[in-house]
């Protein structure tokens, strides 16, 4: 046993050091696992998962990993006790100041310096974690700054211009829509607008200039930024939300496509989705970044499962996702609101290996057995859920100083009134504990010989799968008394490892794994041709079983930017057909030789150089998040999903 | 007249998402054409009434498209049977438009009394032969510089060609 422990150590530093499984190193799109610092976290990384399997895991749980059942997201933290992702309360932060662990901070005085507080105390609350870190409303939360900026420009001109106002303006009356300003002191009004103007869209250049250029987690990696905006209507929220589009409209210093933040526009009936809406502008004018960008994404404040939650007087309701896609906001403990809580860790499970064992592929049988796979799913979601259960039990007995940041300020609600020898505990019960699930499509080929976008009554089949592991996931959450909720995995390093251990035990079915990589949760198959339209509407259902968040996509082909008409279509219709959470994919290629961008076949259309001898940049998306180059930077399974997707053209 | 292609949903092919035919044949034999097996009348598939039907009726189930486009070869060189296909898409489906590809020049469609009739039903005509040494994939729905977008009610309205902007 000893020499077998000792030749697996080995072996890790042997694979990560020598860069001999690319795969493994590019099991995450976005670190540069062939770095020095991507290495050396990547060596901590293979040996805690190591650890944990030897010494932490429940046997259980471990068999399931072995034979291809179960997938433990981010094992690498599992032993540590690390939580996964937050919504950040930036509004509260900035307001009473905070303490990065190395010094305090005050609260901004401009638009300017609190735009770059944001930067940092992304920065700071990403070591505390291990997954993406959000913000759920940043229009509401910056939109003082715009004033105490606005304020101070427009004290300045007072001075400049010699104009005076009445000294019993108090300080909340000095804002940019005070019509009364204008009349008194219109030069200084019009100067300090601008300047306002000019500073915020400055900020928010820098903002997202500083997201994609800070590293954290030992250098490696970007934190997983998020930015959801769209709602708030104050002249100054509006201006934040105006200056990120227009930051990320123009793009980073060559005016290439920034990968961070995420942007996620926040769609709501009445404020910002037709003609006459006060916010309708900044709506189409999201829908014109996404055409350019890919994103923002949208989220839908008004389905049927979020709207409930809203209530007009908190923005801290509006729903909003990680940029991944991930939905936290309902609490059976009543915290039912977006920030200060996010998800704590999920498991993932393979369907398709559940298909094949019961369903017609193997030629055992001519008709699925569907009471043993329910049997089987359920017993299999048992051991994922005491999976998440055992592994909450050694986040929850984690002392408040091992994250920090995020207790100590509060950024998790609640850890700042723990001392820092405090285990974290009950505070972290607001948070989601999620079961995900992979390869919907393939199952059913497995089962039926059919999957769920090809046949009605397949569908109909598919989706009383995932209705059952929804009512299973509702239960359990009785039973734990915890937030146990079903989640539409978004699979990258997944994506072709199941796949290779079904392979390995079942040999290679056709249509079922023949393939490099499982379609992800609910989705129609990328490689499946339908209209838009029916895809959507296909996919929306699942929209409302998957509470612990979903993403649906549509693919095109062309060059988007020049045709917003139909892309703005595209997204109220799926809004209009209860999705939650939407984006739509098409291609960015950059020129690196000229710096054009849209589609490049094998030569710039633009300056006319090939494929031989200059570099494309090939920028595409995976598990919601954008990506450098997918070719450079894609896992092998992530790459031959890309190449099959099929365009909606 | 044959079908050289059929796209149901598109972006590239006009404002909107669009459904694309592709009618085989075309004499204008353009030096750098992007489609030259389509020159032939005999390429593709007979683009029966039944087939026409087909893609009719696609479009008016799928409430994401705009309408149709007709490209080519050159659709103008089938005028009189994809005058009939267009008329019977009107008919069915009065809310979406048409746009057409052609290499003639829009103006000198309307001295032919079939081709006059085809462009008048539709809205939008990308009108002009390819040019190789005005080739700009930067513009939007048109290969070279000297193509326009003829916005057809405008056109007729104005009584000269008006370039839709």
């Amino acid at each position: 046993m000893k020499v077998l422990e000792e030749h697996q150590l080995y072996d890790i530093g042997e694979r990560v050091i020598g860069a001999q499984d690319l795969d493994m190193l590019r099991e995450n799109a976005n670190l540069n696992g062939e770095s020095f610092s991507g290495k050396m976290s990547k060596l901590g990384s293979e040996y805690a998962k190591w650890y944990a399997r030897l010494r932490v895991l429940p046997p259980e749980l471990t068999n399931a990993i072995d034979h291809g059942y179960v997938y433990v997201h981010d094992l690498d933290q599992y032993a540590l006790g690390t939580t996964n992702c937050i919504f950040i309360p930036f509004g509260r932060l900035l307001r009473d100041g905070f303490n990065t662990g190395n010094g305090s901070v005050r609260t901004p005085q401009t638009i300017m310096s609190a735009m770059a507080l944001v930067a940092i105390i992304f920065q700071s609350q990403q070591n505390s974690q291990f997954g993406g870190v959000s913000a759920n409303k940043i229009d509401w939360d910056l939109a003082p700054y715009v004033a105490r900026s606005f304020r101070k420009h427009l004290r300045k001109g007072l001075r400049l211009f010699e104009e005076e106002i009445e000294s019993s303006l108090s300080d909340d009356e000095l804002h940019m829509a005070n019509p009364h300003l204008q009349e008194v002191c219109p030069r200084s009004y019009a100067f300090a607008r601008e300047e306002t103007e000019t500073e915020t869209r400055q900020a928010a250049e820098s903002l997202i200039h500083n997201l994609n250029t800070m590293s954290s987690r030992a250098g490696g990696q970007i934190p997983f930024t998020s930015l959801n905006y769209g709602m708030c209507t104050s002249a100054e929220g509006r201006l934040v939300t105006q200056s990120l589009l227009e930051a990320t409209i123009r793009g980073l210093g060559s005016g290439e496509t920034p990968i961070f933040p995420q942007h996620i526009f926040q769609c709501k009936e009445g404020i910002n989705q037709a003609e006459g809406d006060i916010n309708y502008d900044l709506f189409l004018r999201a829908v014109e970044c996404s055409s350019r960008r890919m994103y923002p994404n949208f989220v839908n404040v008004d389905a049927t499962f979020n709207l409930p939650f809203y209530r007009a007087d908190d923005p801290d309701t509006i729903i909003a996702t990680m940029g991944c896609r991930t939905r936290t906001i309902s609490d059976r403990f009543g915290r039912n609101r977006q920030s200060g809580k996010g998800n704590l860790s999920f498991n993932t499970i393979n369907l398709v290996r559940l298909g094949i064992e019961y369903g017609i592929c193997t030629g055992k049988r001519l008709t699925p057995d569907r009471d043993r796979f329910d049997a089987r799913l359920e017993e299999v979601m048992r051991i994922a859920v005491d999976g998440l259960i055992h592994r909450y039990q050694i986040q929850t007995s984690q002392p408040a100083k091992a994250s920090d940041f995020m207790m100590r300020e509060g950024v998790w609600e609640g850890g700042e009134q723990l001392a820092p020898d405090d285990k974290v505990g009950g505070v972290l019960k607001h948070g989601t504990l999620s079961i995900g699930f992979i390869g919907l499509a393939e199952c059913m080929k497995a089962l039926y010989g059919k999957h769920h976008g090809e046949d009605d009554f397949v569908y109909r089949e598919a989706q009383r799968i995932i209705t059952s592991m929804r009512v299973y996931c509702d239960r359990m959450s009785e039973h734990h008394n915890l937030n146990i909720t079903l989640f539409a995995t978004p699979a990258e390093g997944l994506s072709g490892k199941f796949t290779l251990l079904d392979q390995r035990d079942f040999g290679i079915i056709p249509e079922v794994n023949d393939r490099e990589y499982y379609t992800n949760s609910f989705h129609i198959p990328v490689y499946y041709t339908l209209p838009a339209a029916r895809k959507i509407s296909l996919e929306a259902p699942f929209h409302n079983l998957c509470n612990a968040g979903a993403i649906s996509y549509i693919e095109l082909d062309g060059n988007a930017r020049n045709n917003p008409d139909a892309f703005l279509k595209i997204v109220q219709y799926a809004l209009h057909q209860n999705i939650g959470y939407f984006s739509i994919n098409h291609p960015v290629d950059r020129c690196t030789e000229c710096g054009y961008e849209g589609i490049i076949g094998t030569s710039c259309p633009q300056c006319g150089t090939d494929e031989e001898h200059t570099h494309f940049q090939r920028l595409r998306r995976v598990t919601g998040y954008l990506t450098g180059d997918y070719t450079v930077r894609f896992n092998a399974a992530k790459q031959a999903e890309v190449r099959d997707r099929v365009k909606h053209k | 007249m044959n079908l050289c292609g059929y796209i149901p949903e598109s972006l590239n092919e006009g404002y909107g998402l669009r459904s694309v035919v592709f009618i085989s044949g075309c004499r204008h034999a353009c030096p750098g054409c992007f489609n030259p097996e389509s020159w032939s009348f005999r390429a593709g598939e007979p683009f029966t009434p039944q087939r026409q039907q087909e893609v009719i009726r696609d479009i008016m189930e799928n409430p994401l498209l705009d309408g149709l486009t007709l490209c080519g070869g050159d659709p103008f060189f089938s005028a009189a049977e994809c005058s009939q296909f267009v008329r019977d898409f009107r008919e069915a489906c009065p809310d979406r438009t048409v746009w057409a590809y052609t290499g003639f020049v829009y103006e000198d469609l309307l001295t032919d009394q079939e081709r006059q009739e085809l462009a008048l039903l539709c809205d939008v005509i990308v009108d002009g032969r390819f040019v190789e040494q005005q080739k700009d994939l930067t513009l939007p729905f048109r290969g070279s510089r000297n193509q326009r977008l003829v916005d057809v009610k405008a056109s007729i309205q104005a009584g000269y060609t008006v370039s839709l902007t």
